[in-house]
C-alpha cells in the first residue's frame, strides 16, 4: 500500500537516513523497531510529511507521493497520531478533531463537527467516556491519544503513523488502544507502530522492520517469527564499537557500603529500585528512556519527591531535604542537559566552575580566589588549558569542555558521591576517553560514582556493575564482566507485566515456602529477571543475574524440556517449572519454583493446577501460563 | 574561539556595560555643555545630583529585581502606603522610630509580594500589578485623602545637612550604590541572585537558596521604595498619597538603560546609577534648553529603545 525507496535524510553533515526501503501493506500493524538515534522517528516523519527526503521515492498505492507537508499526506490519507503534543488542550474534544480541516476552505457548523466526532468517537468504543464538548486538557492522556486517533480517522487516514503511542498510557489504557488498533486493521487500514517495547511490539504488530544506525536491519520480518532475543540482536547488530576496557585501568571497587538504596519509589517513573554503592565504585544505571534512571539521581539529590523506601548514607538514614543538604552530605549531580540545567549563560567561566563551592560554603563572602589553585591543578588532570577558566562564556567551549568543567564544578569539592546522568551526552570520542579516565581515577581515590547512560557500550566499559533498570524496577545488580549490550538489554527491556509479575512471585515465595525466580533462556545461559528474596541461596543465582545454566542449581534438562510445566528433582529439591506466554501466545519466559521443604510428585501436580487457579482468579491477563 | 589574553585593554573595557554606559553619559553630558553654558555650572550639577538621589535609590532595589528575572510594578505605590505610614507615625513618635516603623512596612510588603512570587509561583508582573494598585489604594484610604503637611521640619533638617559640605540625600544615594555593588559583587547573596537570574534550575541544582533570595530582592527593593519617600518628605515637608506616582517606570527604565537584562543574569547597579544619570540629564538639558517638558518622554523613550537594541546587537555580534 505504501512503499519507500532508497530514502536518504540527511540533518546539515548528519546522514540520519541512509538508503531505507520499507513497505506497508494494508491490514496489517508494522511493527518500526530500532535503538534511540536509529531512525524511526526520522522515517515516521517523512512518510507523514513532516520532513522532507534529500533522495528518494515514497509512493501510495503505486502512485509517487514525497509529501511537501503534514497538510498534504492528510489529504492524501497518511496521518501520523503524534505523542499527544498536536492537541489545543483549550479547545473542546470537537474542534481538536477537526483542527485540521480549519486550514481549508469553507465554513465549518459546529453542529455539525460535533456530531460527526461523536460518530468516530462511537467507532473507538468511546462514546460513552468522552464527550465531544469536553475541554481536551481535561482528558486524561490515554484519552488524549484518542482524540489524536479520532483525528485521523476523520480525515479518513488509510495509513496511520502511532509515534510512541503507549508511553503515557497505563496497562489498560494500553489494551483498550490496542483494541481500537484491532479493529482499525480489521476495516483495512494500514498502520505503523513506533515503540522499543517489546511485548507490546509482540502483542500487536504483524511484522517488524529493524532500523539500525539510519540502515535497515530486517525488512517486514513476520513479527510470530521472531523472540526477543532475535529482535534484540538485530537491533543492536554485531558491529557495535566499544572503548576499549584495556586501555582504561580496572577500578577496585567491593570497599564497604557507601550508599544505599531499598525499594526506592518516587514520582510515576521510580517505582521500585533498590542497589548498594560501595566506596570506590563506580555503578551503572542501565534502563531505556523513561525507565526512570535520571529520575532516581534526582530523588537522592532531593530534586524530586519520595513517596516510598529507605535511602542509607554510611549505614544511617538519609534523606535530603534540598540539594544543599545532599551537598553538604558529600553528594555532586551533574544533570542530563547541561544547557538548561547547568549552564548559567550570563556568568564566567569561573563562576560557573565555582557556584557548588558557592552555595556549600557557609561564609558571607563568595571567596572564590581559595579555589583558584585547586581549580587549576584539576584543569590540568582534565587537559584543559587553566588559563582557559578565565574565559568569559561557557558558550565559547566545545561540548566536551563545558562537561569538563561541570565535573569540576562537584569534584572541588572533593565528594563522596558522585551522580553522573549521561556524562558524555554530545561528546566527541577525545573528551569522552579523558571523562573515562578521570572517572576511573576518582573512583580510584575512594569516590563512589553513580553513571545513567542510554549508550549501554559505556555503561558496560565504564562500570563496575550495572543495575539494570526497567519500567521503573531495578532488576538486581550484574557485574559489568558478564555482561554485554545484547544482556543488559534483554534485562531492561520495558515489559510492563513486571511489577505485576513480581508482586506474584514474592507472593508465591511465602505461599508455598519456595525459591521462585522468572527467567529467560538463551541459548546455554540464563537471564534472571526477577527472583524471590533470599532464594540465591537455593538456586545459585539472584534477579539481575546473567549466569550459565549449568553453574546454577537449576538443572539444565528442566529448563530446557521445561515447556510443559515439568517436575523434577535434583539434588534433593523439587523445581516446577511453567512457561510463561502473553495473551497472544508470545513467549515471555520460564517460571521455576523450587521448593525448600519436601514435596512429594504427587503434591507438586496439586500445587501446578493450585496455582494455575490462582493465576485465572486473579483475573490477570499479562500472565498466562501454560502446562 | 576566542582569548582574553590577546584582547586589547579598551576592547574588554568596552564589553563592560558599565563602561559603555559611562562613556554614553559622558558624551551626553558634552553634547550639553556645549549647547548651554549654564550646564557645567557647581549649581546645575548639584541640581542634577539631587534629582538622581530619590529616582535614584528606587532604582537601586529594581536593579536586585530585575537581575533574577523579576520586576517590581508597586515600588511607587509602595513609596506613597509607606510615606502615609510615616507620616502619621511621626506624629505619634520619634523620627529614627517612625522611619524604622515605616521601612518595615516597606519591607513586609517586598516580603508578601516575594513569597507570593517564589514560594507560590505567581508572575511577578502579575503580583506586583496587584500590589501597586492596593497600596495606592490603601494610601488614600489611611490618609483620607489628604496630604500630611505637619512634617515636622527636624526631618527636613536631617535630610538638608551636609557631611563635608555633600549633602545628606547624595550621601545616602552613594552610600546605597557603595553597598549594593559589594554585595552584589563580592558576597555570596550577591552571586547568588546573578546565578537565579541567568538560570535558575542551575542555580537549584548547584545547592543555591534560590527561594530565599528572590524573596530577598523585593524586601530590599519595597524597603527602598520606602527611604525614598522619606527623602522626599524631608525636601518638601510634606507627604501626598499620590507620591510615588509613575515612579515604576523612571526606575525600570534606568535600570534597562543601565543595561541589564529583563530576562535577569546581566546588569549591575553601576549601569543602573549611570541609566539615573542618563535620564536626569536629559530632563535637565531640555529644560535648560527651553524644550517643551512634553518632549521628554519622546527623548527618554527612545533612548530606552535604542539601548536595549545596542545591547541586542550586540549581544548578536559576541555569540556569533
Amino acid at each position: 500500500m505504501l512503499t519507500t525507496q532508497g530514502i536518504i535524510k540527511r540533518f546539515g553533515a548528519v546522514t540520519v537516513l541512509d538508503g531505507i526501503d520499507f513497505e506497508l501493506q494494508s491490514g496489517e500493524v508494522h511493527a518500526l523497531f530500532g535503538a534511540n538515534g536509529a531512525g524511526k522517528s526520522t522515517l515516521s516523519k517523512l512518510i507523514a510529511g513532516h520532513l522532507q527526503p534529500n533522495v528518494g521515492q515514497i509512493s501510495l498505492n503505486g502512485h509517487a507521493c514525497n509529501f511537501r507537508s503534514p497538510r498534504e499526506a492528510l489529504e492524501a490519507g497518511v496521518a501520523m497520531v503524534m505523542q499527544e503534543t498536536s492537541l489545543a488542550p483549550d479547545l473542546p474534544v470537537f474542534e481538536n478533531v477537526f483542527l485540521p480541516l480549519y486550514g481549508s476552505k469553507g465554513r465549518a457548523k459546529f453542529s455539525e463537527l460535533r456530531l460527526k466526532t461523536s460518530t468516530i468517537l462511537a467507532q473507538l468504543g468511546v462514546a460513552d467516556e468522552i464527550d465531544p464538548q469536553d475541554r481536551t486538557g481535561d482528558l486524561s492522556a490515554a484519552h488524549r491519544q484518542l482524540v489524536e486517533i479520532a483525528r485521523a480517522l476523520a480525515l479518513n487516514a488509510k495509513v496511520i503513523i502511532f509515534d510512541e503511542p503507549t508511553t503515557s498510557l497505563s496497562p489498560s489504557e494500553t489494551d483498550k488502544l490496542f483494541a481500537v488498533m484491532d479493529r482499525l486493521r480489521a476495516e483495512g487500514r494500514a498502520m505503523i507502530f513506533v515503540s522499543h517495547r517489546l511485548e507490546e511490539l509482540f502483542t500487536i504488530t504483524d511484522r517488524v522492520t529493524v532500523l539500525r544506525d539510519g540502515g535497515v536491519a530486517a525488512h517486514g520480518v513476520r513479527t510470530a517469527d521472531l523472540n526477543q532475543a532475535e529482535l534484540i540482536r538485530l537491533m543492536i547488530g554485531r558491529d557495535v564499537e566499544s572503548v576499549s576496557r584495556d586501555t582504561l585501568p580496572a577500578a577496585e571497587g567491593g570497599g564497604e557500603p557507601v550508599l544505599a538504596v531499598r525499594n526506592l519509589q518516587a514520582g510515576a517513573l521510580v517505582r521500585d529500585v533498590s542497589f548498594t554503592l560501595h566506596k570506590g565504585e563506580i555503578l551503572g544505571l542501565g534502563g531505556l528512556v523513561g525507565a526512570g534512571r535520571s529520575e532516581t539521581l534526582e530523588a537522592i539529590f532531593a530534586l524530586r519527591a519520595i513517596q516510598h523506601g529507605e535511602i542509607r548514607f554510611h549505614d544511617k538514614p538519609f534523606r535530603a531535604n534540598h540539594p544543599l543538604e545532599a551537598i553538604r552530605a558529600g553528594f555532586g549531580y551533574l544533570a542530563e542537559d547541561r544547557r538548561a540545567q547547568s549552564i548559567l549563560p550570563d556568568l564566567s567561566v569561573r563562576e560557573n566552575l565555582l557556584v557548588a563551592a558557592l552555595s556549600a560554603q557557609r561564609s558571607l563572602w563568595a571567596r572564590y580566589e581559595r579555589f583558584r589553585e585547586r581549580a587549576a591543578q584539576l584543569a590540568i588532570k582534565l587537559d584543559l588549558p587553566p588559563h582557559r577558566l578565565d574565559d568569559e562564556s561557557m558558550f565559547s567551549f566545545s561540548g566536551g569542555m563545558q562537561q569538563k568543567v561541570l565535573l569540576m564544578r562537584w569534584l572541588l569539592l572533593e565528594p563522596e558521591v558522585l551522580l553522573l546522568d549521561e556524562p558524555t551526552k554530545g561528546i566527541d570520542i577525545g573528551a569522552r576517553t579523558a571523562i573515562y579516565k578521570l572517572l576511573r581515577a576518582v573512583a580510584a581515590e575512594g569516590v563512589s560514582v553513580l553513571v545513567v547512560s542510554s549508550d549501554f557500550q559505556e555503561l558496560i566499559d565504564l562500570c563496575d556493575r550495572v543495575v539494570p533498570i526497567s519500567d521503573g524496577c531495578s532488576i538486581g545488580a550484574v557485574p559489568a564482566a558478564m555482561l554485554d549490550e545484547e544482556k543488559l538489554l534483554m534485562l531492561a527491556a520495558p515489559r510492563s507485566s513486571m511489577a505485576d509479575q513480581r508482586a506474584w512471585i514474592d507472593r508465591m515465595a511465602v505461599k508455598y515456602d519456595a525459591a521462585v525466580f522468572w527467567v529467560i533462556v538463551d541459548g546455554d545461559s540464563l537471564i534472571c529477571l526477577a527472583a524471590s528474596p533470599d532464594s540465591a541461596a537455593t538456586l545459585g543465582f539472584s534477579s539481575g543475574a546473567v549466569s550459565l545454566i549449568a553453574q546454577t542449581r537449576v538443572p539444565q534438562a528442566l529448563v530446557q524440556t521445561g515447556g510443559r510445566g515439568v517436575v523434577g528433582e535434583t539434588d534433593g529439591t523439587t523445581t516446577l517449572l511453567l512457561r510463561v506466554r502473553n495473551a497472544r501466545g508470545h513467549d515471555l519466559g520460564v517460571i521455576g519454583l523450587t521448593f525448600k521443604s519436601d514435596v512429594s510428585p504427587g503434591q507438586v501436580t496439586q500445587l501446578r493446577d493450585e496455582i494455575a487457579e490462582d493465576i485465572a482468579g486473579q483475573g490477570n491477563e499479562n500472565i498466562l501460563l501454560t502446562f | 574561539m576566542s582569548s582574553t589574553k590577546s584582547t586589547s585593554l579598551l576592547a574588554r573595557l568596552s564589553r563592560s556595560i558599565e563602561i559603555r554606559m559611562l562613556g554614553l553619559a559622558l558624551v551626553l553630558g558634552l553634547i550639553l555643555s556645549l549647547a548651554s553654558e549654564y550646564f557645567l555650572t557647581t549649581n546645575n550639577l548639584l541640581n542634577l545630583l539631587d534629582q538622581s538621589v530619590v529616582i535614584g535609590v528606587v532604582a537601586v532595589g529594581m536593579t536586585f529585581v530585575i537581575l533574577t528575572g523579576g520586576i517590581d510594578l508597586s515600588v511607587g505605590s509602595v513609596a506613597g502606603f509607606t510615606g502615609i505610614i510615616l507620616g502619621l507615625a511621626m506624629r505619634e513618635m520619634p523620627i529614627p522610630a517612625a522611619l524604622l516603623l515605616a521601612i518595615a512596612c516597606g519591607a513586609l510588603i517586598g516580603l508578601l509580594a516575594g513569597v507570593l512570587v517564589a514560594v507560590f509561583g505567581l508572575a511577578p508582573f502579575v503580583v506586583t500589578l496587584g500590589m501597586m494598585a492596593i497600596c495606592r489604594s490603601l494610601a488614600y484610604v489611611i490618609s483620607g485623602q489628604q496630604s500630611i503637611s505637619d512634617v515636622p521640619e527636624s526631618l527636613g533638617r536631617l535630610v538638608d545637612s551636609s557631611t563635608l559640605g555633600v549633602p545628606m540625600n547624595v550621601v545616602i544615594l552613594i552610600a546605597c550604590y557603595a553597598v549594593a555593588w559589594v554585595y552584589l559583587t563580592w558576597a555570596k547573596g550577591g552571586r547568588t541572585i546573578y546565578a537565579i537570574g541567568s538560570n535558575i534550575e542551575a542555580a537549584r541544582i548547584a545547592g543555591l537558596a534560590a527561594t530565599r533570595y528572590r524573596i530577598l530582592v523585593y524586601v530590599i527593593c519595597s524597603a527602598l521604595s520606602t527611604l525614598s519617600v522619606a527623602l522626599i518628605a524631608g525636601q518638601l515637608l510634606s507627604i501626598d498619597p499620590l507620591a510615588g506616582n509613575g515612579m515604576e517606570l523612571d526606575a525600570i527604565a534606568a535600570v534597562v538603560i543601565g543595561g541589564a537584562s529583563l530576562f535577569g543574569g546581566r546588569g549591575s547597579v553601576i549601569g543602573t546609577l549611570m541609566g539615573v544619570f542618563i535620564m536626569v540629564m536629559i530632563r535637565n538639558g531640555m529644560n535648560l534648553l527651553g524644550i517643551s517638558p512634553f518632549w521628554q518622554g519622546t527623548a527618554i523613550g527612545s533612548i530606552i529603545i535604542g539601548a536595549v537594541l545596542i545591547e541586542r546587537l550586540m549581544a548578536r555580534r559576541t555569540t556569533r
